[in-house]
């Protein structure tokens, strides 16, 4: 689990966090969206006590990030930056964090296999791709074995097998009851893999919401192009369903097609073309974080 | 904090700079031993003078002490790994205490290897001229404290780099103030008539302690001076770790 609560985070004169409240429940993989420079990572580090917030409290596992006990067992992170010694192996790097929490090697080898970096283990991380970073940061917050799992930006860098491969393993991790939040600033890239959003822009919410009510939002107008247009938009109307000439016979329907179809065939209306015009994920993203634009353009 | 203490040695070990420093610290005691010995003459062999002369080369172990203090804090903001070690423990505080602690142990491990150098070279080439190195109790005491005042300057650049943080600027800020800073600002004060007020600074109050400086402080009220220097800075970097964003 973890909270946030009226969370605002101001440098200076920015106000990077504006008065920020959600929760990550777990057994779920949550994704934290928000295009660049929305906030995410400032709202990850204060989750995690890297940032110290101006207002408001974040929780992890109810208490405060500092006040955990046995830390690298309840809470791993992967942040958006590199944090190892670019002289130092990746195992190394690995048997350092491990020391400090008395995890055994043996865990540092398991690790490694688990994030495939077994073959490049022994190679100093200044030479690795940006693919392996992103696996040695997972290898590092994977070590404690943690409860609750933070990642900015995971899916930087991983090609496509590494994405399935990601995907598949906070699937996994979720499963398990574990807590899972990952952020992103594309929602096409997370889609498959969370069951919620939490979607911010200038530092505020703008919406928490399951992947379903998301895909509802994307479900998008039936088409419908009939020689009996107008008849057929009259038709609609008087279901009480609103219709828009959209030329040549064509209508825009505010319904699934398939009450569209119904209709049309009860009243022997004839259809040349009756389609779905889905808007895609990041266009519902996108008209979220516009909408937001528009308010504060007003404001 | 045993484990934060060994994480730190690894975080040491594990890096290609800790040889090349560790090389550098038993270089330089080397040659200094080498020229005292060598240089010698014949009418100081087998006093306690050149007994002392020799084994102060050893000295040159805290000054390594003090960069390898502050390289320790430095790194961790230069490469970004400060993230990871927050992220690991929190509690910022004891990290900087698990820093203090291991440069403790480096440094006093330095000073004894050094000293063993000092002993290996100067020994037989003592022998060689038909002479011996006057092991006393004040050579004794001398070795002791060079092993006590390593472990000070070590303390020190681990206090500098927590509250300067930005590497090559606290590098070669430490450098230029004790090199110096310390002799400029006592020549300016001597202007006044308060040169005694420079011998209270952190790199004159150490070598107090460790008897190389003429003058001064006592050895007992330069030791005082210097672990007040170690304990303010290692506050005040406390200080500035525990209230800043690691972002």
């Amino acid at each position: 689990m973890i909270e946030v609560r009226n969370l605002t985070k101001r440098y200076g004169k920015t106000l990077a966090v504006d008065d920020l409240s959600f929760t990550v429940a777990p057994g779920t993989v949550t994704g934290f969206l928000g295009p660049n420079g929305a906030g995410k990572s400032t709202t990850l580090r204060a989750i995690l006590g890297l940032v110290h917030p101006t207002s408001g409290r974040t929780a992890v596992l109810g208490v405060p990030y500092g006040d955990l006990d046995k830390l690298p067992h309840r809470v791993g992170a992967v942040l958006e930056s590199f944090d190892a010694h670019p002289g130092r192996s990746g195992r190394n790097h690995l048997r350092m964090l491990a020391a400090a929490a008395r995890i055994p090697t043996s865990r540092v080898d398991e690790v490694l296999e688990l994030v495939e970096l077994t073959g490049a283990a022994r190679r100093r991380a200044k030479g690795y791709s940006l693919g392996m970073r992103q696996r040695l940061g997972l290898a590092a917050a994977l070590l404690g074995d943690p409860e609750v799992l933070v990642l900015d930006e995971p899916a930087n860098g991983l090609d496509p097998q590494g994405m399935r491969w990601l995907r598949d393993l906070l699937r996994e991790l979720a499963r398990e009851g574990r807590t899972v939040l990952l952020s992103s600033h594309v929602l096409a890239e997370i889609a498959q893999t969370v069951d919620e959003v939490v979607i911010i822009h200038h530092g505020r919410l703008i919406r928490q919401a399951t992947m379903a009510e998301v895909e509802a939002m994307a479900a998008g107008e039936a088409r419908v192009r009939s020689p009996e247009a107008e008849r057929l938009a009259s038709l609609l109307a008087g279901a009480g369903l609103q219709a828009r000439s959209i030329g040549d016979g064509n209508l825009a329907v505010a319904a699934p097609p398939e009450r569209v179809g119904e209709l049309a065939a009860k009243h022997g209306v004839v259809l040349h073309e009756l389609t779905t015009e889905r808007a895609t994920l990041e266009e519902v993203f996108l008209s979220l974080t516009d909408s937001d634009d528009d308010q504060a353009g007003a404001a | 904090m045993s484990a934060l203490v060994h994480s730190e040695l690894l975080k040491f070990r594990t890096t290609r700079t800790a040889i090349g420093v560790l090389l550098s610290a038993l270089a330089l005691i080397a040659i200094a031993a080498a020229g005292t010995v060598g240089t010698a003459e014949e009418i100081s062999l087998g006093t306690a003078q050149l007994t002392q002369d020799i084994v102060s080369s050893a000295l040159f172990a805290g000054l390594i002490a003090f960069i390898v203090g502050i390289l320790t804090v430095t790194v961790e903001w230069r490469h970004g790994t400060v993230t990871r070690t927050f992220l690991a423990t929190p509690q910022r505080g004891r990290v900087l205490v698990a820093k203090e602690i291991w440069m403790g142990l480096f440094s006093a491990g330095l000073a004894v290897l050094g000293l063993a150098l000092v002993l290996a070279i100067s020994v037989p080439w003592l022998e060689l001229r038909e002479s011996s190195l006057e092991l006393d109790r004040d050579a004794l005491a001398l070795a002791g404290r060079i092993v006590l005042v390593t472990i000070l300057w070590g303390a020190l650049g681990v206090g500098i780099g927590a509250v300067v943080q930005s590497q090559t600027p606290a590098l070669v800020g430490a450098i230029i103030w004790i090199l110096l800073a310390e002799a400029l600002i006592g020549a300016l004060l001597g202007l006044v008539d308060l040169e005694g007020v420079a011998d209270y600074l952190p790199g004159r109050a150490l070598s107090s302690f460790d008897g190389t400086e003429d003058g001064g402080l006592s050895k007992g009220l330069g030791g005082a001076v210097s672990l007040a220097w170690v304990t303010g800075l290692g506050l005040l970097g406390y200080l500035r770790m525990s209230r800043q964003d690691v972002t």
